[in-house]
């Protein structure tokens, strides 16, 4: 595993490397890096730790996506951005066929325009947990973008902008 | 930071604590059984606390939806309370979606009432009277600090940090290498932010928090200081289980607390005295214990803690301008009489008595052979590795 912080840096803020059999290992590796890259990027935030804790959250998610669907070795790519008031943060996984429908799928249903209805009946109707519900979460409950670059043939990269309005009540 | 998941059956409560971040909800086996046997046990209400949830993640999320169905169905009147953080953001958003499983299910926010004194306390007119406080007992503090471990580079915590003005100074002379300060009120924080922006420090991380419920993985700080606030809560004990969590193994937390009974003066002792020693019982109606400062010791020992040391020191009006001691009385006198008392329904017979101990005490302070005095009791304990 690979990390590297640079607070100077005008956009990237940080990028994370983990092979996929390092990451998948242990489930518990979407709370400890989530949590970990959180404290750092939070730094400086009116209210650090308000921040890290729904920074958390949504890096987790996105994490867990990861985790629950990567089936091809290789690595996985996580990078932080930000700009003004908002963060981004690009997942980029190995894909083979089957996983890059996944994701095609899981980001379309993130980007209904409708999808927090969606998210709502998914979550309250379905009696199984769909993995996919992790993204249309995102969207639905931080307004997040989501959006699924498919220019590499072996990797699909989810990207993800959202403001957290850290005070707001 | 693991999770629990506790039902109490007197408060027919089921209270959720931690980050619950499972793979699926088959590791939720334990928490399935303890919730089956939550809704077996109660009639009328069922409240779900999560005011000490600090992350949950879909999966989780899915298994309460899951539950609060299943509980819907089985027990059509029963009422499901779900009780929410406002510190926690992902919160409020994420619960109400409960309220659409049916017509019994309310999510409340709960942010207010941490302890009965809080609305007392949280009044942005209580600010003068931190201040001069502060400005009195770091005089002392400054040279206590160290004896009770407290060196340059630290990571420092501050909670229940006030206005904070002892972060400030914390930091000027301290130099920690990190030091956050936290505290519930926004008013103080919004002031405390403004201080360090016009002093040009940027260093201090200031945030809004529940002291009983910090958004803090376990053992982070080397130094965790909570000043004058253990004795405003009514469950003091736990406060110190959050400062004990979030201090290192070897770190020490440090707590400062009065016991205004003792408070003197010459001249007019026996007026002092009697004011007081009524500030305590006032105190005591709003279930702090403003008596707390001997107490610190046995609470510091019941916390898990060891190698506590202890001192008490006294502010007087000998320490520098007497008229800043004078500043400060008139500014209890202010709060004490003028609010506290006030919302308490004293009449107003007691009211004047109760200001001329105040007044007698401020004679004190200013008269040229007079001595005022206010007792402090700074005690410190170490984590155990
Ligand atoms: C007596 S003041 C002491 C402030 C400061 N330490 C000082 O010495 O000036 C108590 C402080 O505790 C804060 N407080 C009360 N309940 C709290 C809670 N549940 N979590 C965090 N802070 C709280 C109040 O807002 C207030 O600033």
């Amino acid at each position: 595993m690979t990390a590297s912080y640079e607070s100077t840096a005008k956009d990237r803020v940080f990028d994370i490397v983990i092979g996929t059999g390092l990451f998948a290992a242990d489930w518990s590796n979407c709370d400890r890096i989530s949590s970990y890259v959180a404290n750092l990027v939070s730094q400086r935030r009116t209210d650090s730790l308000r921040y890290a804790n729904l920074f958390s959250s949504v890096l987790n998610e996105l994490l867990e996506i990861a985790f629950r669907c990567h089936h091809a070795p290789g690595e996985i790519a996580c990078t932080v951005y930000r700009g003004g008031p908002g963060d981004s943060i690009e997942l980029s996984v190995p894909c083979d066929a089957a996983t890059r429908t996944f994701y095609e799928s899981a980001v379309a249903e993130a980007c209904r325009a409708d999808v927090a209805e969606h998210f709502v009946k998914t979550m309250l109707d379905e009696h199984r947990f769909d993995p996919q519900i992790g993204l249309m979460a995102l969207a639905a409950d931080y307004q997040a973008k989501v959006a699924l670059d498919v220019s590499s043939s072996d990797r699909v990269t989810i990207i993800v902008d959202f403001v957290l309005d850290e005070l707001a009540r | 930071m693991s999770f629990t998941v506790r039902f109490d059956a007197n408060n027919q409560e089921i209270v959720l604590a931690g980050a619950i971040r499972p793979h699926s909800g088959d590791e939720l086996i334990e928490v399935r059984r303890t919730l089956d046997h939550a809704l077996d046990a109660v009639s009328g209400a069922l409240y779900l606390n999560a005011k000490r949830l600090v992350q949950l993640n879909n999966a989780g999320f899915h298994e309460v939806v899951t539950f609060v169905r299943r509980a819907c169905r089985q027990k059509p009147d029963l009422r499901i309370v779900v009780i929410t953080s406002s510190y926690v953001g992902w919160q409020e958003r994420k619960f109400s979606l409960l309220r659409q499983l049916g017509p019994n299910v309310v999510v409340e926010q709960y942010d207010k009432a941490f302890y009965p004194g809080q609305s007392v306390l949280e009044d942005s007119r209580f600010i003068p009277v931190l201040r001069t406080q502060t400005k009195l007992t770091w005089r002392h503090e400054r040279k206590i600090l160290p004896r009770h471990g407290l060196q340059p580079g630290m990571t420092v915590a501050d909670v229940c940090c006030g206005i904070g003005d002892f972060a400030v100074l914390l930091y000027k002379e301290f130099q920690p290498a990190r030091l956050l300060a936290i505290d519930h009120a926004p008013q103080s924080l919004a002031y405390a932010r403004r201080v360090a922006t016009d002093f040009g420090i940027d260093a201090i991380e200031y945030v809004q928090g529940d002291a009983a419920s910090l958004l803090i993985d376990d053992n982070q700080f080397d130094f965790v200081t909570c000043r004058h606030s253990v004795q405003v809560f009514d469950r003091p004990e736990l406060i110190l289980k959050e400062l004990y969590r979030v201090c290192k193994p070897g770190g020490r937390v440090y707590i400062t607390n009065e016991k205004n009974s003792h408070c003197l003066g010459e001249p007019r002792a026996e007026s002092i005295q009697w004011t007081y020693n009524e500030v305590a019982r006032l105190w005591a109606y709003f279930k702090g214990d403003i008596e707390f400062g001997p107490k610190s010791r046995r609470y510091l020992c019941d916390a898990g803690f060891d190698d506590v040391r202890m001192e008490s020191f006294m502010v007087t009006n000998l320490d520098g301008d007497p008229q800043d001691f004078a500043d400060v009385v008139a500014a209890w006198e202010g709060f004490f009489a003028g609010q506290m008392a006030v919302q308490r329904g004293d009449s107003a017979e007691f009211i004047a008595r109760f200001r001329q101990g105040f007044q007698d005490h401020i004679f004190a302070a200013l008269h040229p052979k007079g001595y005022a005095g206010w007792p402090i009791w700074a005690a410190s304990a170490r984590k155990p590795r």
